[in-house]
């Protein structure tokens, strides 16, 4: 009957249908929402711009729009030419029956040819009880499947045994390289300014790059168009506010989010006069605005800027600054393209404060600055197959240390060699239906990285424990660009030749097979590549960790990934299930001799080793999608491991945050119009650790000794921990002009110390007794109250 | 470095707890263990000798009598240190010569069980502390109220040098109950190559207080600096790490490396410890309002 169909398409002249779907209380682009004519089983969903495309053959059509938590809309077109027509559908009656919570159609976990792919949207993200009724992003993505972390408070994630540089996180498209407030216990996303949040696993398409295990995509909110509307909060940490509207209705709108820890003022006046000077405070702003210049180009400006500050006596903060600038250009029905152009850049800077020492100072800082522009088309060139492709180009400048101190008056300068590099991508990809249950991605990227070193170093070989010995050191080669105008130098620049230079191309293939209407098998293979690393030898990562690029010593990790899954919804998408099986391999993974020494080291590189990695999983999800109840079941069992000649004696060993078992069970129970609870529970499996086997003295210093050499040759106690909360909306909230409700949170209901790590160490009153000790984060229960409201 | 991750643990504002637990560890083999940090001094010098045990002995590690010591100088010279069968080696430099030629490469010779060992390391020459000035301070943030001292010495210029700095109050260790707390310097800085010819720089010149428990008036506060080798630094460096490497910013554990050599002078993982000789300066002041 299909195959019928299609051939009588042939013979028929065709036209497209495109536009935006958009919300009609905000204006905000409705990513993912489906478009779709039902009589003959064709449809399409909105791009992440909410842009579709949609071909067929002449005729009169019911269109339908829709999309999760919103009323569908059917329009009748009638098609004898190419129309533009975009749609803005109105939300839901929020009745208690159809509470929804995932801004995306339930099908899709079944239709769509993506896997290993979870969506998170900001609503859903503030149901989940969190650290101090913080509602945090990345806190909440390690509630899925497939991602886990070293433990609490510790910054960033790891995903499927990556290591935690090996995410992409991405703010409206610029990476955040660093993304945690206070070390780990934050994120520095602000959910207020949040629209949606894709984590991206496996089956990692072409156009992205440039990271091994994970792509974090998180778009910011566009503004509502309509009309002013504002959100905010006070809670224990932080105090939150965002304005957004209309700057021109309909077509320009704006939103601004800021956030700040108040702690330090709250403190303020309990404070002993010695404690006054203190500081100690994080904050962040988040700023967007797009313009819609016509219906066929669109301009947004995004930015971020955050920053951890902390001082006595000195002063350290760090932080991310990004912007990003995107036009959307609609060059005809079929063809979109959206060019991107950011800024990112983390940076620290530690110094000395006071006049008590004039002469005694230390100054340090330390920053990765990256610059980069990036076209992606999308060209829509029929119902069954839509090509992408596009480049990016990336440039680097690293500068590990900017440093000088001074010592009763005389000074000298500590920096280290600036860096420099380039990396550029170009992909094609297309996606294909064959017939009516199956769909492909394939595709390909291929990625070039130039790194310019000021001067080049080469190592030898070492044996294990020993660094590297530096063998040479010679300055590049380089030339001074300049622009002179009647002898005035107006503009120069150093350019330092080619120090290393690498490529890799970059297969990705996805397909997904139908079994029948509402189950599917999807399979996938990627390799991906990445050229910037973080240098960390830590437990957790630390704020003055460095990013360093491949180099003629450090060469690009790359890791190939194979997944297979089954996806199956049950009662008419009300449950969605997942089963998903990856097997991963890694290269040219980074680690460290014993004892490295990785700051203000000119010869760090001769401290890095290199290895193999492997890691294996199966996934399990289930989640409930309507009704009172909602939320979902994720578990894992997993294994991460890497063999490194100088490591463990060279035999493998489980990573730092291999865990087997990782289980998060998240629920949302909607009890009545004021009342609302939430839990969840996690467990998993205790991290690995290096545990000692002997004794010796020294001074009289007790120092531990492993005979075996081994790493990680123990297991900590495993963690488990329930949270609730719960949420209190007041029902004269009715026709009042401010809408507020209560969040009630308990961390860690239960007050299990969970255990971070156990380490050894002398005991204080007698050091010649060692002890165990079992390092919890937190050690209690933690309850917390806020407050959010909206306007 | 160390100090700055120390600060950012200090500034967690959550409940993080410590317990001490019961682990059942695997047992190693037992390893001659050799403490050898010998000064050109002319008190008794040691040399000590033990075993390394398991490690909850919770008590101090067998000691090794049955060995053969010494140390050579130039032209071939023998310092031979003498069992005191209880793990100590003795040399009586006032009897028996000082050891005592800066810029002297010596070498460490044990023989035990028949096997072997050997270790070079140099006598470096050491900066005298000009003085030692102490002031009266207000309580900080982790910093208590009472006299703050700080020493005075210049690095040599134009080399590149090493010094392990005690401090004492009162002629006792000031932080009898950590020993893990080393306070290390390369020229006159923590670490790099920086500072050489500079006054010891501040956190370092001030490192002879405890923090917790400043000086009061007729405390007496005492300073050694020792010169010490490249290789003895990292040990101690490491040795600072690894005895008490806890929380959320610590490194992997690793074994702390030795340059206790085989008989031909090749490295070995049959012996742990350091050899290390050191010359000595000293200065010590009365705690005056």
């Amino acid at each position: 009957m299909l195959i019928n169909f299609s051939f009588l398409a042939i013979s028929q002249e065709k036209y497209t249908i495109s536009g935006y779907v958009k919300s009609a209380s905000s204006g905000e682009e409705l990513i993912g929402a489906t478009v779709a004519v039902r009589s003959i089983s064709v449809g399409t969903s909105a791009n992440v711009y909410g842009f579709y495309s949609l071909t067929l053959p002449e005729g009169t059509y019911e269109v339908s729009y829709s999309f999760i938590g919103y009323q569908e809309i059917i329009k009748t077109v009638e098609l004898t030419s190419n129309q533009q027509i975009s749609v803005e559908l109105k939300e839901q009656v929020n009745e208690l029956e159809v509470v929804e919570i995932d801004a995306d159609r339930a099908e899709n976990n079944i239709k769509s040819v993506e896997m290993s792919v979870n969506k998170i949207d900001a609503k859903t993200i503030k149901k989940i009880p969190a650290l101090l009724g913080e509602a945090d992003v990345v806190k909440s993505i390690l509630l899925l499947p497939g991602v886990s972390t070293v433990g609490e408070g510790s910054s960033g994630f790891n995903v499927r045994g990556g290591g935690i540089d090996q995410n992409l996180v991405l703010l409206d498209e610029a990476p955040v390289y660093n993304s945690s407030h206070l070390f780990g216990f934050f994120s520095v996303f602000n959910p207020d300014a949040v629209k949606n949040v894709k984590l991206i696993k496996g089956g990692i398409a072409p156009q992205y790059g440039g990271r091994l295990s994970s792509i974090l995509d998180i778009r910011m909110k566009e503004g509502n168009k309509k009309e002013l509307t504002g959100s905010g909060g006070v809670g224990v940490i932080f105090s939150r506010l965002a304005l957004e509207g209309p700057i021109k209705k309909d077509k320009a709108s704006f939103i601004i989010a800021g956030r700040r820890s108040y702690a330090d003022v709250l403190a303020k006046p309990f404070l002993n006069s010695d404690l006054k000077d203190s500081r100690f405070y994080f904050y962040d702003l988040t700023a967007k605005v797009n313009y819609e210049l016509n219906a066929k180009n669109r301009l947004f400006l995004s930015g971020y800027f955050g920053r951890d500050v902390f001082g006595s006596g000195f002063l350290f903060n760090w932080g991310n600054a990004t912007a990003t600038a995107r036009w959307n250009h609609i060059f005809n029905d079929k063809l979109f393209m959206n060019l991107t152009a950011y800024y990112s850049d983390y940076d620290y800077a530690f110094g000395l404060e006071g006049e008590e020492n004039p002469g005694d100072d230390f100054e340090w800082s330390s920053s990765v600055v990256s610059y980069s522009i990036k076209p992606d088309f999308s060209y829509y060139i029929n119902n069954n197959n839509t090509l992408k492709f596009g480049g990016q180009s990336i440039y680097y400048n690293f500068k590990p240390a900017v440093a000088e101190f001074s010592s009763d008056g005389q000074s000298n300068d500590l920096s280290l060699e600036e860096k420099f590099a380039m990396e550029n991508g170009i992909y094609i990809q297309n996606e294909q239906k064959i017939g009516s249950r199956i769909s492909l991605l394939y595709g390909a990227r291929w990625s070039f990285f130039n790194y310019f070193g000021v001067t080049v170093q080469e190592f030898g070989d070492t044996t294990a424990g020993i660094r590297k010995p530096l063998i040479s050191a010679t300055p590049n080669t380089r030339t001074v660009n300049s622009l002179n105008v009647f002898g005035a130098r107006l503009f120069s620049h150093t350019q330092y030749a080619t120090t290393a230079a690498y490529n890799n191309f970059e297969p990705r293939f996805s397909i997904k097979y139908d079994l029948n209407e509402f189950s599917s098998l999807k399979g996938s293979y990627n390799r991906m590549s990445q050229y910037i690393h973080l240098i960390s030898n830590t437990v957790a990562s630390t704020p003055v960790d460095l990013w360093l690029p491949t180099s003629n010593n450090i060469e690009p990790q790359i890791a190939d990934q194979v997944a297979v899954g089954y996806f199956r919804n049950f009662a008419k998408n009300k449950y969605e299930a997942s089963a998903e099986v990856f097997a991963k391999d890694f290269q040219n993974q980074i680690d460290y001799i014993d004892n490295a020494d990785l700051f203000f080291n000119e010869e760090l590189e001769g401290d890095l080793l290199s290895g193999i990695g492997r890691a294996y999983g199966l996934e399990l999800f289930v989640k409930k999608n309507k009704g009172r109840l909602t939320g979902w079941v994720s578990y894992t069992l997993a294994k991460s491991e890497r063999q490194v000649n100088g490591i463990n004696r060279g035999e493998w060993y489980p990573t730092r945050f291999d865990r087997a078992h990782n289980l998060s069970v998240v629920g949302t129970y909607k009890y009545n119009d004021k009342w609302s609870f939430s839990s969840n529970f996690v467990f998993s499996t205790g991290t690995p650790a290096t545990f000692p086997t002997n004794r010796y003295q020294i001074q009289g210093i007790v120092l531990p000794h492993n005979i075996n050499e081994s790493r990680n040759n123990y297991r900590i106690p495993s963690y488990h921990r329930l949270d609730l909360s719960a949420t209190l909306t007041p029902r004269n909230n009715e026709g009042k002009k401010i809408k507020g409700e209560w969040v009630f949170s308990v961390y860690n209901i239960y007050s299990r110390r969970n255990p971070f790590s156990i380490f050894f160490e002398p005991n204080e009153d007698n050091p010649l007794v060692t002890q165990a000790i079992r390092y919890s984060v937190i050690g209690s229960f933690v309850p917390a109250v806020s407050y959010n409201f909206t306007f | 470095m160390k100090n700055l991750v120390y600060l950012l643990v200090l500034s967690i504002v959550f409940t993080a707890c410590e317990d001490v637990i019961d682990v059942d560890l695997d047992q190693g083999e037992s390893q001659l263990v050799v403490d050898a940090f010998v000064t050109s001094d002319s008190s008794i010098q040691y040399i000590r000798l033990t075993k390394s045990a398991d490690y909850f002995l919770n008590a101090p590690t067998p000691a090794v009598i049955d060995a053969q010591v010494r140390i050579v100088g130039p032209a071939n010279q023998v310092y031979t240190f003498v069992s005191n069968n209880n793990g100590d080696f003795t040399y009586n430099p006032v009897t028996n010569g000082p050891i005592d030629s800066i810029g002297f490469p010596y070498r460490l010779e044990i023989t035990y069980n028949n096997i072997p060992y050997q270790a070079t390391s140099t006598l470096n020459p050491v900066p005298p502390i000009d003085s030692i000035t102490s002031s009266f301070e207000e309580a900080e943030l982790g910093a208590e109220e009472g006299y703050y001292a700080q020493f005075w010495a210049r690095d040599f210029a134009g080399r590149e040098d090493f010094y392990w700095v005690k401090a004492y109050r009162n002629n006792l260790p000031l932080y009898p109950n950590d020993p893990s707390i080393i306070i290390l310097s390369q020229d006159a800085a923590f670490g790099g190559n920086a500072a050489d010819g500079f006054v010891f720089i501040l956190p370092l010149r001030a490192a002879i207080t405890d923090e917790e428990e400043p000086y009061i008036v007729g405390d007496t506060t005492s300073v050694e600096i020792f010169s010490i080798n490249k290789d003895v630094f990292e040990f101690l460096e490491q040795a600072s790490i690894q005895a008490n490497n806890g929380g959320l910013f610590s490194t992997p554990p690793a074994n702390i490396r030795s340059n206790i050599k085989d008989g031909a002078g090749n490295a070995q993982e049959e012996v742990l410890g350091v050899f290390s000789m050191s010359a000595v300066s000293r200065a010590s002041k009365i705690i005056e309002p």
